[in-house]
């Protein structure tokens, strides 16, 4: 009989631990095939290529055969970097070599949480034990409350309150304010020698509001951002900010705070007190103090589950360093927010509540951007749909 | 052809160019990797020229400036204290960027022989060591990992006002920071595969698995044809130069 | 010698230095930064000289090895890239301590910082000599160009002023790569560090 096992909780509550406790034990499976929750967990890290990284797991030889998971399409994807996929894609990458491999049992931290909802049930429908396509399988989900049949639920409570985070306290105390309007008036831009990415686009983006960007990969979204923030320049066309030009590849960002899908990428400094001053000193000229003032921001990573601003940010557990990047945007410094899949590896309870936190930002003014694959935590926040696909963006 | 046979081939062309064979050798050198190019590589060669002078070209700009525009003469006229001209500062400059264009073209052209094999396929042909094999294939996929960090980690700093577009001195300030989140970034991802996946998948025996190469003899196939004629040529273009014109 | 963690610490000094140069192009700096991996390194193996320099020295040569295809002139800087090693593993292993000592005491680790760049610019400049000269005539790029003119125009030859050259622009450079790499090194997570210290069993079959 197929063994499935889910590890619910909320953050903090000792799940991963209980998980690797899990695959020690040899009554489990002698090996497991392991998905993790950080960037890139999907993958191996010994390989350079898909095509590469499917042979590695490919390769074993296999007594226990079933049928493959080939949701990404491998083959047009096979000469690519594995890092250069979305988490999701890497996510589907490794069920897809997982299916081909000779393992007997899976392990899946939080990692099916990227998939848009398509896929993850399509996932699920792939590792139910009815299907007996998997001998063992054992599983956190965030957005997977049990029971579910077939499965044995071990519901574990949080051993700490250490990390106690609720982002709503970040922004009760914000003044209101008027984000002013960012217009986009017949922007094109294509990389060198490649296809547009977008063409002659027309957009107005409300104080206010928020805004889901949506679209496949490889549409533009991270391009557009990169344009926004003026990492990029477009090739014609004009943004304007509050109605007067506004060139951000020339003049620097002045408009939008950003939290990156893999809070990592995002520290200016090794601690979080590093990361703050650097920050006060770059915008310094446009930004109020007051907003960015040291007790005031110690007091806000407090409100997230952080109580000192010599936290080493690259050394605190995963689901409170995510929750630390949510700290400059929602600290009110900038008038518009990006937020690039924030919900990942939260609890329903932090999930509700960043919701509800992004919901008083546009009440109280601000604009807010993010990108999520999970629809219910976006329709718990009034915004339109920026469909982004074919050289365009529009608002739906 | 094997990627053992193409790399010794590679060896062989570039230790003889750096050689300085005298013309007849270096007619015998440029037959034999044309030879290698139009048989092995093919329509690819042009991209291996290609490459090789968008290489080559800005330091043969730079050199000539020294050389030719400022100097004047020749080292050897300049060790020997001899009256210089500029003809022969700009026959030294020649001779010295046709060499660097042969290292180059060598390069490229080898590595474009095995452009349709994945580089898990490449490795495990090679003649070496499980461990300097297990290193390479780890390196390659951090390089991956890094660059992507770099663009992500790049956008955030500049959008955190951090850093600029455009050549700064801010850029000259705070690009440790740039290089410090990539740094850690990486850390944290190796940390968790040895910490978790590799563990328990039992990964490194995989690619252990993988990377072993069933095939007991190091040379294949086109290897036995121009190894020994690339050894040949090596024997002709050392006689030719010690005979002087005898040949 | 070569454990997993070890080599991963080699695999992770050659991909730095392999993607640096993708740094320096995106933020347009004019230095070369092409070695702070190998003295990181040797300072993530510290206390231990031997393993410091072995897996300092092949994660340079193995960074050159794969580099050598988008810069084929860097593989020719092998012999440099292990006077490198072998300086990093007798001097910067012995600062490791200063360098990750909290608080920051800013003149030893400056001194330290200077002393080591010092000696690793000095020692890379003169090994370089021979291959700058014999491949390319001294000049190496646009800065070298000028300098290397001007001392061939005074009188100099063509080694003693690619030597010159070099001990003008390599000691900067190596300081400003000590000085990234101690950076780096006291950024690292202890979890990290402490990993390499641990003698782990082979992988089974």
């Amino acid at each position: 009989m197929p063994r499935r096992e889910l590890i619910s909780g909320p953050n903090f509550s000792g799940r991963s631990g209980a998980l690797m406790a899990l695959l020690r034990d040899g009554a489990f499976a002698a090996e497991s095939f392991y998905i993790g929750p950080y960037s890139e967990a999907a993958l191996s890290g010994l390989s350079s290529t898909i095509a590469d990284e499917i042979e590695l797991y490919g390769a074993m030889t296999a007594s226990f055969r079933r049928p493959p998971f080939s949701l990404l399409d491998v083959a047009a994807f096979s000469t690519r970097e594995p890092q250069t996929l979305s988490g999701g894609e890497q996510v589907l990458l490794a069920l897809h070599c997982f299916s081909l491999s000779g393992y007997r049992a899976l392990a899946i931290d939080t990692a099916l949480e990227q998939l848009d909802q398509a896929n993850r049930d399509a996932a699920l429908d792939f590792l139910d034990p009815r299907r007996e396509l998997v001998e063992s399988v054992a599983l956190i989900d965030n957005r997977l409350p049990p029971p579910l049949p077939g499965w044995r639920c071990a519901e574990r409570a949080a051993d700490t309150t250490d990390f106690a985070c609720d982002p709503r306290r970040v922004v009760a105390d914000l003044p209101r304010r008027q984000a002013p309007a960012i217009t986009i008036r017949g922007l094109t831009f294509a990389y060198r020698h490649g296809k547009d990415i977008f063409r002659d686009v027309d957009l107005a983006l409300d104080g206010g509001a928020a805004y889901r960007l949506a679209g496949p990969n490889g549409a533009g979204k991270t391009t557009l951002l990169k344009l926004l923030v003026g990492v990029l320049a477009p090739s014609a066309g004009a943004l304007l900010l509050g109605g007067e030009p506004y060139r951000p590849w020339r003049q620097g960002n002045r408009a939008i705070a950003l939290a990156t899908q893999n809070p990592d990428h995002q520290w200016c400094g090794a601690t979080l007190r590093d990361d703050l001053a650097r920050r006060r000193s770059a915008f310094a000229r446009w930004v109020d103090p007051a907003r960015m003032a040291g007790a005031r921001m110690e007091a806000l990573a407090a409100a997230l589950g952080i109580h000192s601003l010599d936290a080493r940010l690259y050394e605190l557990p995963l689901a409170a360093r995510k929750r630390l990047s949510w700290l400059w945007p929602l600290s009110g410094a900038l008038p518009w927010v990006m937020l690039d899949e924030p919900s990942l590896g939260q609890d329903l309870a932090t999930r509700t509540q960043l919701a509800a936190a992004i919901g008083s930002l546009t009440a109280l003014g601000y604009g807010v951007l993010f990108v999520t694959h999970d629809d219910d935590f976006a329709d718990r926040i009034p915004h339109r749909v920026l469909a982004i696909g074919n050289a365009q963006v529009k608002a739906l | 052809m094997t990627p053992n046979g193409a790399f010794t081939l590679g060896f062989i062309l570039i230790a003889l160019g750096m050689g300085v064979p005298g013309p007849r050798g270096v007619a015998v050198l440029a037959v034999l990797t044309l030879a290698f190019a139009l048989i092995e590589v093919r329509g690819a060669s042009v991209i291996a020229l290609r490459r090789a002078a968008v290489v080559v070209l800005p330091l043969a700009g730079f050199m000539g400036v020294v050389w030719v525009g400022i100097v004047g003469e020749s080292p050897a006229q300049l060790a020997a204290d001899a009256a210089g001209t500029r003809s022969a500062a700009l026959a030294y400059v020649a001779t010295l960027c046709a060499r660097l264009f042969f290292i180059v073209a060598v390069i490229q052209l080898v590595f474009l022989r095995f452009a349709k094999l994945t580089p898990l396929q490449v490795i495990r042909a090679l003649a070496l060591p499980a461990t300097l094999k297990r290193v390479l294939v780890i390196t390659l996929s951090l390089i991956g990992t890094l660059r992507h960090a770099i663009d992500r980690a790049h956008i955030a700093l500049i959008a955190a006002g951090t850093l600029t577009r455009a050549p700064s001195w801010r850029n000259v300030l705070h690009s440790w920071r740039l290089i410090q989140a990539v740094w850690l970034s990486a850390i944290t991802i190796m940390v968790g595969r040895m910490r978790d996946k590799w563990p328990v998948e039992n990964t490194i025996a995989r690619l252990d698995d993988t990377l072993a190469n069933d095939s007991p003899a190091w040379f294949a196939g086109g290897d036995r044809i121009w190894l020994p004629i690339s050894l040949g040529a090596a024997v002709i273009i050392l006689v030719a130069d010690r005979l002087g014109g005898a040949l | 010698m070569f454990t997993t963690s070890r080599l991963i610490v080699i695999a992770l000094g050659a991909a730095l230095n392999c993607a640096i140069g993708t740094i320096v192009y995106l933020l347009k700096l004019p230095v070369f930064l092409d070695s702070i991996g190998t003295i990181l390194v040797a300072l993530l193996l510290a206390p231990d000289r031997m393993a410091a320099f072995m897996c300092s020295w092949a994660a340079g040569w193995i960074g050159l090895a794969l580099s050598g295809l988008i810069n084929p002139f860097l593989p020719w800087f092998a012999v440099t890239d292990v006077a490198i090693s072998a300086i990093a593993a007798i001097l910067v292993v012995g600062a490791a301590r200063t360098f990750r000592e909290r608080p920051l005491g800013s003149v030893p680790f400056i001194g330290q910082v200077l002393l080591c760049g010092l000696v690793i610019g000095v020692v890379s400049a003169v090994v370089s000599v021979p291959v700058v000269v014999y491949l390319f005539g001294g000049v190496t790029g646009s800065g070298s160009a000028l300098v290397v003119a001007v001392f061939l125009k005074a009188g100099q030859h063509l080694m003693s002023a690619a030597m010159l050259s070099g001990l003008a622009s390599d000691p900067p450079d190596k300081i400003l790569q000590v000085l990234f790499a101690a950076l780096l090194y006291r950024a690292t997570p202890g979890e990290f560090i402490a990993m390499l210290r641990i003698k782990e069993p082979e992988p089974s079959r």
